[in-house]
């Protein structure tokens, strides 16, 4: 009895003051905690080639966004904010995205930004609104990622830099690296085989063609109606609603028979790299409190995220140093975590961050990753959200990760728990 | 004016300012900080010319943890006894216990006499449990079991006799009314354990909370969605919040970090603190308002120590 006495006052000392940080705790429920809503995405579709290669950016924007408001139910004026993450369009795409919103059916009121922190910037929304609500200048925003690369992609996405600086200073000259070039400075440095690559690329889709047979990606994909023009130049109408990058029976034998793209020497293929593509994804955030004063839904919550520089000839490390800042954050370890969704920007860094971190493979892209699904660079971040939470509600599992590497040298990571 | 009094051996837990006697103060300590051996209950009188006066001294087989007074007979007290009994006392009597009753399964944690309906009062124990007692009856009369964790705090509306509400190491509030078997309302107060709570006596609808979590909160129970206010301040748990009977803008509190403090939730701007009482040298257990000498506060600590003070920022006049 005394031990029990001892024990249960000794647990009033150790708690932690929750009310001054921003940290929200895994495994108990705050009316203050950010919670997810909803987190939808459209189809991810090869660009140039794929059913998307007629639709501009806005026009998938707008249809992630109609969903959230359709199969939520939310009335669209009490969303104040939505932030945007897109990478390549000119001009940062914000009269196109203030555009996309209007047209979804939200009213002049609702406030739009776009935010652009590269492969990340997706994440950046999300944490943008989530943020903006728990210091309560907002009580309901979107955090949202659109890319058509179809659209975009290209040098001109780049523009000029001044040679004065890169001259100057080299990291900062690195920044200018194509990204397949980091991808074989990170095989080269940490000694990343091709093999290695190429095995854990044929996973990737092997998982997903697996996940995509048994409707895993279902929950998450919101079907997206929009017109194509056929080889004879004729617009025909089309709802899409499966991703198109995906190819069954891909073998890491396939795969070495590619050759490299970057580097004749080098280890980074075509095969083994994430694919160019079109995709959006939305997320529906508020407190705990607000949406169970609106009746709505709890996919799940926010804890904590981390953003951090790195060498940017290496970016692709980033994950391995943003992963454990978050975890610490959350107060928890690598193996608290029941599943990563770690994009695959290339296998080179994604394989050497999992084997960096120590991170069971198992637990890392369940349904896929990049190298299979695409990398629409601005939504991908919002896409890993849904991705994250309908399969830890399918395995019934609760404590996820999601985390990216960002071009010029950043990685970014954020946890969630399901509920 | 600033008396103390020593209760040798044993460490405070809960103090009660009497309803009926301007300067009568009851104490409920335990030896060895609560954690295993006796428990003893003070009666003392703090308007002696030599300070603070012993009137009578009761001896138990188990810590004590809480206190109520009586509302309608001016010398009967009840305790909450570590040993999962509520003895009913009278200090006109020596030595025994006029009453006891003995259903809770483990440490019994409060107790409150009804402010308005003053033939009945509420228990909470780590049990999880919560009974509703008429001293009359050799039974409790309800139980409500919904907290999933130790009930920590109990108190009666003073505004409404048939409502109280609890507080759990659940992270819950609950407001109950003796009509209904069920509670009436939630609230998801705290995101850690809820060791006190009190209600405003000026404000119907308003309580307040003390938590694990350092913070103490404000709540409209009209609009339970968030607090009112939150006050930040205290360094470690929140054990005990106090709403003044006299001032419907002040609340004193008392926590593991040694404080007492005063809050004036009225006041402009963030700084709500207006009073910190760091005489205390360990862990302080007990606050309360005297109810006839305005702004005078009492608390007991695990130093073994009951303070009796008006804090300057209470002089009357002051605010």
């Amino acid at each position: 009895m005394a031990s029990q006495r001892l024990e249960l006052i000794s647990s009033h000392l150790t708690a932690q003051p929750t009310a001054s940080s921003n940290v929200t705790r895994i495994g108990a429920k705050s009316p203050d905690d950010i919670v997810i809503v909803s987190a939808l995405r459209t189809p991810i579709i090869r660009a140039r080639k794929g059913p998307f290669k007629d639709t501009l950016p806005e026009e998938l924007l707008a249809a992630v966004l109609k969903a959230t408001i359709e199969k939520t139910g939310i009335k669209p004026e009490l969303v104040q904010d939505i932030a945007v993450g897109n990478v390549l369009p000119p001009g940062g795409g914000a009269s196109a995205a203030r555009m996309a919103a209007l047209y979804a059916g939200f009213p002049e009121s609702t406030a739009i930004n776009t935010v652009n922190r590269q492969c990340s910037s997706g994440l950046q929304a999300t944490v943008q609104i989530v943020t903006a609500i728990q210091t309560g200048l907002i009580d309901i925003g979107i955090g949202a990622g659109v890319e058509s690369m179809t659209t975009n992609y290209g040098a001109a996405a780049l523009g000029n830099t001044s040679e004065k600086i890169a001259s100057a200073n080299q990291a900062a000259a690195d920044c200018l690296l194509p990204m397949g070039i980091t991808s074989e400075n990170v095989a080269a440095d940490f000694g990343i085989t091709r093999d290695k690559q190429d095995t854990f690329s044929a996973r990737s889709h092997h998982l997903a063609s697996a996940a995509q047979k048994a409707g895993l990606f279902n929950a998450e994909i919101i079907p997206v109606t929009t017109t194509v023009l056929d080889k004879d130049g004729k617009e025909v109408t089309v709802t899409v609603d499966k991703d198109d990058g995906i190819r069954e029976g891909v073998t890491s034998q396939s795969l070495s028979k590619l050759k490299p793209a970057f580097s004749a020497t080098g280890t980074t293929t075509a095969g083994n790299a994430s694919q160019v593509s079109d995709g959006a994804a939305a997320v529906l955030l508020m407190k705990r409190a607000t949406a169970e004063r609106l009746g709505l839904p709890i996919q799940g919550k926010y804890i904590t995220s981390a953003v951090v520089g790195v060498p940017p000839k290496i970016m692709g490390v980033g994950p391995a140093y943003a992963i454990p800042i978050a975890l610490a954050k959350a107060n928890i370890k690598v193996s608290d975590v029941d599943i990563f969704e770690i994009n695959e920007a290339f296998a080179s860094q994604a394989v050497y961050c999992v084997e960096k971190l120590g991170i069971d493979i198992n637990k890392v892209n369940p349904k896929g990753g990049a190298i299979a699904l695409g990398h629409p660079l601005g939504a991908t971040g919002a896409r890993q959200i849904a991705t994250l939470l309908t399969e830890l509600k399918r395995q019934n599992k609760r404590v996820g990760v999601t985390s990216m590497c960002i071009g010029s040298g950043m990685g970014m990571a954020a946890v969630f728990e399901r509920e | 004016m600033f008396v103390k009094f020593r209760t040798e051996g044993y460490n405070g837990y809960d103090l009660q300012w009497s309803p009926f006697f301007e300067s009568k103060l009851a104490v409920a300590t335990s030896a060895n900080f609560g954690l295993v051996g006796n428990g003893r209950l003070f009666i003392l009188n703090a308007g002696g010319p030599a300070g603070i006066d012993v009137e009578r001294v009761y001896d138990t087989q188990d810590g004590l943890f809480d206190i109520t007074w009586s509302e309608v007979n001016e010398n009967q007290l009840v305790t909450a006894n570590g040993d999962g009994s509520i003895k009913l006392w009278d200090a006109t009597l020596a030595d025994f216990p006029i009453q006891n009753w003995h259903e809770h399964t483990r440490e019994v944690f409060s107790v409150h006499w009804n402010l308005v309906n003053k033939d009945t009062f509420v228990s909470g124990s780590w049990d999880h449990s919560i009974k509703l007692w008429n001293p009359q009856h050799p039974r409790s009369i309800q139980t409500y079991k919904e907290h999933g964790h130790c009930v920590y705090s109990t108190q009666w509306s003073p505004h409404t006799g048939t409502i109280f509400a609890s507080a759990s190491g659940d992270h819950l509030v609950k407001i109950w009314d003796t009509k209904a078997p069920r509670s009436v309302q939630t609230l998801r107060a705290h995101a850690n354990e809820i060791l006190s709570l009190d209600w405003n006596k000026y404000a119907d609808n308003t309580i307040v909370t003390g938590s694990v979590d350092h913070t103490i909160k404000v709540w409209d129970l009209r609009r339970p969605d968030r607090e009112v206010i939150c006050l930040r301040g205290h360094e470690y748990a929140v054990r005990k919040v106090k709403c003044s009977p006299h001032q419907g803008n002040i609340v004193a509190s008392a926590g593991y970090d040694m404080s007492v403090r005063v809050w004036d939730v009225a006041a402009p701007g963030e700084m709500k603190m207006v009073e910190l009482h760091d005489l205390h040298t360990e862990f302080v257990f007990g606050v309360d308002f005297n109810l006839y000498v305005e702004g005078q506060l009492a608390t007991c600590a695990w130093d073994e120590m009951v303070h009796v003070f008006v804090p300057p920022a209470l002089m009357p006049g002051r605010r």
